[in-house]
C-alpha cells in the first residue's frame, strides 16, 4: 500500500490530474463561449442571444447559456442588447464620445419598459457625478427636429443637452438595451437598435 | 472574488499555464518518467471537458442556490421555500461582489429557492394593477425556465398558483392555477417594475406580498 501511494506521489500522476482537469476546465469554456457567439446575432454592434432559457435547449447551448448570460430571461420576456464596440467595430472607451440616434419612432418597442444601461466591461455599474447609470422610456428625452432621439455617451455633459446624457467612465465600458416584453417587431427580428456612433 | 477572475481571467491563465510547463520541464530534465503524467492528464482532459460543460448550467444555478440560502441579500439567508424581496434596485453603490448590481435599476428583484419534496406550494401574487411583474422559475438541472407568471403570461391581478414537485397527484384548490415542475428544487427570480425613486415604496410594498405558503396547512384550514 505504502509503495503505491509512493509511486502516485513519484509518478506525476497527481501532477497529470491537475493539469487535465486544469486543460479540461479551459476547453469546456473556449467551446462555450465558441457556441455562445455561434447562437449570437449581432446587428449594428448589438449582440443578442435569442434562445437562452427555453426548455429542451441542447447541453451544449444550455451550457454556453449558462456562461454568457446566467438566468436570463426568455427573449418574449424581455430581450437583451450589448455591446463594448462602436459602429465601426472599435472599442467603446470614455476617452471618445459617442451619439446614439434613435431614428423617429424607433425607441424598442416593449409592453413594459424600455432602458439603456452604462457599466464597466464586466457589467458593474460606475457611479458618475449625476448618479445616472441609465436613460429609459421615462427619461424626459429632448427630440431633434426630425423626431429622432440622440443619447450622448461621453463623460462630460454636453452643454444644453444634459437630458439625454448617459455619462461614461473614464475607461472601456459596455452598453446593455432592455426591452421588457418586446413587441412584435422585435421578436420576428426587423427591428434592429443603430449603431452608436463616435461624435464628430 | 467573480469580478477579479472575469477582469483577469487571460493573464491567470498564462500564469497558471506557465507553472504547468515548469513542472513538465522540471521532470523531464530531472530524468523521471513523463508517460504516466502525460496519459493521466489526458484521459481526465477527455473526461472532463464534457464534464464542465454538462455540469455547467448545473454549477451556476447551484452558485445562485447558496448566495440564497446561505449568504441572502443584505438581511441574513432567506429560508428555503421563501421569497425576499429586495428592497432597492441595483445600483453603483452595491458592494463589487453582488450580483445586484449587474441588473436593471428599473427593478426590484425577488429570489428564493424551493424545495418541493415535502409538497406542492402556493404562490400568493397581490393585485399589481397593470404594473410589469414577472416570476421566473428556473429548473436548476438544466437552468431552462420552465414557467413563468407575470403580466406576459398570467396578468397583471391578484392570483394564486399551486406548485407541485414530479409525481405529485393530488388536487389543486378552485380558483388556483396548477404549476408543475419538472424537478424539486426550483430556483424563482422575480422582478417588479419600478417606474423612479418616488415609485420604489409602492414597488416594494407589493413586491413583499409575492409569498409562498405550504398547500397542506392552507389545506387544513379551509
Amino acid at each position: 500500500m505504502g509503495s503505491v501511494l509512493a509511486w502516485v506521489a513519484q509518478s506525476g500522476v497527481v501532477q497529470g490530474i491537475i493539469i487535465g482537469a486544469t486543460f479540461a476546465f479551459l476547453t469546456a469554456i473556449l467551446i462555450m463561449n465558441s457556441v455562445a457567439r455561434a447562437a449570437t446575432t449581432t446587428v449594428n454592434g448589438w449582440s443578442t442571444l435569442r434562445e437562452c432559457g427555453r426548455p429542451g435547449n441542447g447541453i451544449l447551448l444550455r451550457a454556453a447559456c449558462a456562461k454568457a448570460l446566467p438566468l436570463v430571461n426568455v427573449f418574449e420576456e424581455a430581450a437583451y442588447w450589448t455591446t463594448t464596440k462602436d459602429g465601426t467595430g472599435q472599442p467603446l472607451s470614455g476617452r471618445h464620445e459617442y451619439v446614439l440616434r434613435f431614428p423617429a419612432g424607433q425607441l424598442p418597442p416593449n409592453g413594459a419598459f424600455w432602458s439603456l444601461t452604462m457599466t464597466d466591461t464586466v457589467g458593474y455599474m460606475v457611479g458618475n457625478a449625476i448618479d445616472r447609470s441609465s436613460i429609459d422610456d421615462r427619461t424626459a428625452l429632448q427630440k431633434n427636429a426630425d423626431g429622432s432621439v440622440d443619447i450622448y455617451l461621453q463623460r462630460d455633459a454636453p452643454p444644453g443637452r444634459e437630458q439625454n446624457w448617459l455619462p461614461s467612465p473614464s475607461g472601456k465600458f459596455k452598453l446593455t438595451l432592455r426591452a421588457y416584453l418586446p413587441g412584435a417587431e422585435i421578436l420576428n427580428g426587423s427591428y434592429r437598435v443603430p449603431p452608436v456612433a463616435k461624435a464628430q | 472574488m467573480n469580478r477579479l477572475i472575469l477582469k483577469y481571467g487571460i493573464p491567470l491563465t498564462v500564469v497558471i499555464l506557465a507553472v504547468f510547463a515548469w513542472v513538465i520541464y522540471q521532470r523531464i530534465r530531472g530524468g523521471s518518467d513523463i508517460v504516466p503524467l502525460a496519459v493521466a492528464a489526458v484521459i481526465v482532459w477527455l473526461v472532463g471537458a464534457p464534464a464542465f460543460i454538462y455540469l455547467w448550467p448545473r454549477l451556476t444555478v447551484g452558485g445562485f442556490k447558496r448566495a440564497i440560502v446561505k449568504h441572502g441579500f443584505g438581511e441574513g439567508p432567506i429560508p428555503v421555500n421563501s421569497l425576499y424581496a429586495m428592497p432597492s434596485t441595483p445600483s453603483p453603490s452595491e458592494s463589487r461582489g453582488s450580483l445586484l448590481a449587474t441588473g436593471t435599476d428599473d427593478l426590484l428583484y425577488l429570489g428564493g429557492w424551493l424545495e418541493l419534496k415535502d409538497g406542492p406550494l402556493v404562490l400568493h401574487v397581490p393585485e399589481m394593477a397593470g404594473r410589469y411583474y414577472s416570476l421566473q422559475f428556473t429548473n436548476p438541472s438544466d437552468s431552462s425556465n420552465f414557467a413563468y407568471v407575470g403580466t406576459r403570461t398570467t396578468g397583471t391581478g391578484a392570483g394564486e398558483y399551486v406548485i407541485s414537485g414530479p409525481g405529485w397527484n393530488g388536487s389543486v384548490p378552485e380558483g388556483m392555477t396548477h404549476i408543475p415542475s419538472p424537478g424539486h428544487s426550483v430556483l424563482v427570480i422575480g422582478r417588479v417594475f419600478v417606474a423612479n425613486e418616488s415609485d420604489l415604496p409602492t414597488a416594494y410594498g407589493l413586491a413583499k406580498q409575492v409569498a409562498l405558503a405550504p398547500l397542506g396547512a392552507r389545506g387544513l384550514t379551509r
